[in-house]
């Protein structure tokens, strides 16, 4: 018998070419919470799956209260006394509330199912842990959220569990749920069970955890005792990164208009709108849900037609019927829906990013691969796309990265006007510093760049003047430094109307 | 929140309603159905004629109770799930093999394990496409009864091959109690296969994996192992099911095939009668008697028999559209 319920040492795992863990260590305390932490693609979730048997790990070694473990599977685990509670509530619909407490574990009589026991334990056990009362006839399906969490942790307890690890457990509960959630884990934790902890939440993880270990990376970033530490000091463990250097600072000239939009109007979405952009400079649109900026991006993007205004770009009147034309003309836009307009999953990195430029890299219908492979590889290099060659296919990337590379498409076309939609939403905090960086970079180069942005944090510190729009009127401008984001939100949402207009 | 909980509750309560209104309208149906053959057709209520249906309908029940099986087993949504089209031709199949053996002088024991043997080894055939090949149980499955059909087409030449026994003629004209032997087939295995899928924890675990996958696999059930079984023991009943058939004929005869529609569509039309709408071996039970007597009621009446296939297809189409659109609404 060792104080150790979980010791993970030297994990590794590689997905193809793909480091997602790499030498990882993780001690689990018996009868103490433990808490795991990390930035989105940091590994948590790789190194919860190999626990539980769904990966193979490709180097290290488990033990289990003391006792080596070679092959892990999703049976063999159990029999070890770890449980498992997933995020996604992974329940039989159809099954009853009893059925679901006991599968693969069902009271018999003889050959016979003990129906009457397995209810009446059932019943039992959800009463003397969690203090309340779920029929055990309900189907899965028809239990709350809440109760369904219930059940799966009645399951593992019913099972005797020794170790529990908790996937997000508090993902879909309201806030007097998690209370009493954190009251049953309290109590087993005094039984001398070890539980595990995953959430985004830091201020779940300072309240309830004994300990925490931090990945950044798919690597160790630190292990911390939340009692003697801070939510800052684990966040800046998560991203390494000092939060005031998040916005890199720019130093890129601003010089003539480039795009030029007066009175542009679209029935029902925006009307008389003025918008100028500058060679050099990184223009700030915001505004609530619906209150036109998306829609003035499209206009401008030819996804769409304005009724009226003039539109001029490189000192030519323009309407463009299509984003052909515009992409034509020096446009690029990168779209806010990455799920639709985002990557071929089974081509590789390199066909992603080239395929909207490759005409510029072709002779005679030929594609010249020499100087499409220095595009592209500068483009991985500069975004940081963690991958190991350009060949690989943008199936194997994780997440963030295959949203990089959706951005680095975009990217190749030459374009004069970059029309940026919400280009860091859903992407991790070191993947908007790379973006951060790389709209610096085009700013740089001269290039105009238009950024609606629903984080109102990053619109104040990117955006060398801002403009924003209530229900498809501008109400506000602003140069960068005399707005925070706070006021930011009331002109936006319409509280404040202090319109400044640009000297 | 007062509200949404309350949302949920209502929607909650909405659904139940609707689930008791579609399970009492069955059952009303089914009263009403019959109600209006015992008016109107002539014997229709006589013992013999309702005997009569029974036993004709042991063979259809039995094959049935496989395919119900198969979607506890596998999954009950048709068209992403499992099924099994090969249950009809490989009871046809076993029955050839049978017949055969029996006339090449086999012991009667031993054909009848060759028989259930085959079944069996079909069975094994359709998961192996299914588990290890990964094909879709549509596609496996008729394929596997192509081959079934074709190995019967070889095997018997295209021919019906007469055969008789003690142990057939036993089986075809013998009666404990007063009940015919097919009747107490029926009786003996109803009760076997429902003490298997509804009083054992074995059968908690079957439905847990046709159910959602994920989550049984998440529990440490073996998926694979479940889906062969199911499939396995669909072949176990096509095997058993070829030995009534053919005492019932007192020979082979190629057609068996021709029962995959009633034998699909009493499957399907079980879930209706079952309290989670999930196949059930008592809701298939009474969905296969259904069908019998439906097929009896037509012929009494005088309707052309061509009318029943039509009728069994469309409860096909009624019953997957019925569940498919209950499915719908319960994601929105």
């Amino acid at each position: 018998m060792s104080d150790i319920a979980i010791d993970m040492r030297g994990i590794s795992k590689q997905f193809g070419p793909v480091k997602a863990l790499e030498n990882v260590d993780l001690q689990v305390r018996k009868g103490s919470v433990h808490g795991i932490v990390g930035a989105n693609g940091a590994g948590k979730s790789t190194i919860i799956k190999i626990l539980a048997g769904i990966y193979r790990l490709s180097d290290g070694e488990v033990e289990i209260d003391g006792k080596p473990i070679d092959t892990i599977t999703p049976a063999s685990i159990e029999k070890e006394g770890v449980h498992f509670i997933h995020q996604d509530r992974l329940l039989v619909p159809t099954a009853t509330a009893s059925e679901a407490v006991f599968l693969n574990n069902e009271p018999r009589v003889g050959p016979f199912l003990n129906a009457r026991r397995m209810k009446r334990e059932a019943v039992e056990l959800i009463k003397k842990h969690f203090q309340v009362e779920i029929d055990p006839d309900t189907l899965v399906r028809d239990l709350s959220a809440a109760q369904q969490k219930i059940v799966q942790i009645s399951r593992a307890l019913a099972n005797k569990a020794k170790v529990l690890v908790l996937d997000e457990p508090t993902a879909a509960l309201v806030a007097a749920e998690v209370t009493s959630l954190f009251g049953v884990l309290r109590a087993l934790r005094d039984d001398n069970i070890a539980i595990v902890f995953i959430s985004h939440y830091m201020q779940e993880i300072m309240d309830i955890c004994d300990d925490v270990t931090i990945l950044r990376n798919g690597e160790n970033a630190g292990n911390v005792v939340p009692a003697e530490s801070s939510i800052e000091e684990i966040v800046a463990l998560m991203v390494n990164r000092d939060t005031s250097e998040m916005y890199p600072r720019r130093t890129a000239e601003i010089g003539e208009p480039v795009l030029q939009l007066e009175n542009g109007t679209r029935v029902g979405h925006f009307e008389n709108v003025d918008v100028e952009v500058h060679k050099g400079e990184v223009l700030g649109l915001t505004g609530l849900l619906g209150s036109g900026d998306k829609q003035l991006l499209k206009c401008m993007f030819g996804l769409d037609q304005f009724d009226a205004g003039t539109f001029t770009l490189n000192g030519n009147r323009r309407q463009f019927g299509s984003p052909a034309e515009a992409v034509k003309a020096g446009l690029a836009m990168i779209p806010e829906d990455r799920r639709a307009h985002g990557v071929a999953v089974d081509l590789s990195v390199s066909d992603n990013i080239s395929i909207a430029s490759i005409n510029s890299h072709s002779n005679n219908g030929y594609v010249d691969t020499k100087s499409e492979a220095n595009m592209v590889n500068g483009l991985i290099a500069e975004l940081g796309v963690k991958t190991p060659d350009r060949f690989l296919p943008v199936r194997n990337l994780s997440g963030g990265n295959q949203q990089k590379v959706v951005v680095a498409k975009w990217l190749s076309c030459e374009s004069s006007v970059y029309l940026l939609d919400d280009p860091t939403v859903a992407v991790d905090v070191g993947a908007k510093v790379e973006i951060y960086n790389l709209i610096n970079r085009l700013a740089g180069e001269g290039k105009g760049i238009i950024f609606v942005s629903s984080d109102l944090e990053e619109t104040v510190e990117m955006c060398d003047r801002i403009l924003v729009m209530y229900r498809g009127r501008i109400v506000g401008k602003y140069q960068r430094g005399e707005i925070d984001s706070d006021q930011l939100l009331a002109v936006a949402s319409g509280a404040s109307t202090d319109i400044r207009e640009v000297p | 929140m007062d509200t949404t909980v309350s949302d949920t509750k209502s929607s909650i309560d909405r659904r139940a309603l609707a689930a008791v209104f579609v399970r009492l309208g069955a059952f009303a149906a089914l009263g009403i159905i019959l109600l209006y053959f015992a008016i109107y057709a002539r014997g229709f209520t006589s013992s013999f004629n309702l005997q009569n249906v029974v036993e004709q309908s042991v063979i259809l029940t039995i094959l049935a109770y496989g395919m119900t099986v198969v979607f506890i087993g596998t999954g009950t949504d048709v068209q992403k799930g499992g099924i099994d089209l090969a249950v009809a031709a490989n009871a046809g199949l076993s029955g050839a093999v049978f017949v055969t053996l029996l006339n090449l002088g086999w012991p009667e024991p031993l054909a009848v394990l060759a028989a259930i043997f085959t079944g069996m080894a079909m069975g094994f055939l359709n998961g192996l496409a299914v588990v290890v090949f990964r094909m879709i149980p549509l596609l496996a499955t008729l394929a596997v009864m192509n081959i079934a059909s074709g190995l019967e087409l070889t095997i018997t030449e295209n021919n019906v091959i007469g055969v008789s026994s003690e142990f057939l003629s036993t089986l075809q004209f013998g009666r404990f109690l007063g009940i015919s032997a097919l009747a107490w087939v029926l009786i003996v295995f109803t009760i076997f296969v429902a003490f298997l899928m509804h009083y054992s924890p074995f059968g908690v675990r079957l439905y847990a994996v046709g159910g959602f996958p994920e989550a049984a696999r998440a529990a440490g059930l073996n998926v694979g192992r479940n889906i062969y079984f199911s499939y396995i023991f669909s072949g176990f009943c096509a095997g058993f099911t070829s030995i009534l058939i053919v005492s019932r004929l007192s020979a082979s005869t190629l057609g068996t095939g021709l029962l995959l529609l009633p034998v699909l569509a009493a499957a399907l039309l079980g879930t209706v009668f079952s309290r989670r709408f999930v196949p059930t071996i008592g809701g298939t039970l009474i969905a296969s008697l259904f069908v019998g007597f439906l097929a009896n009621g037509f012929q009494l009446l005088g309707v052309s028999s061509y009318w029943v296939s039509g009728v069994q297809g469309a409860l096909i189409l009624l019953v997957v559209a019925l569940t498919s659109f209950a499915k719908k609404s319960e994601g929105a």
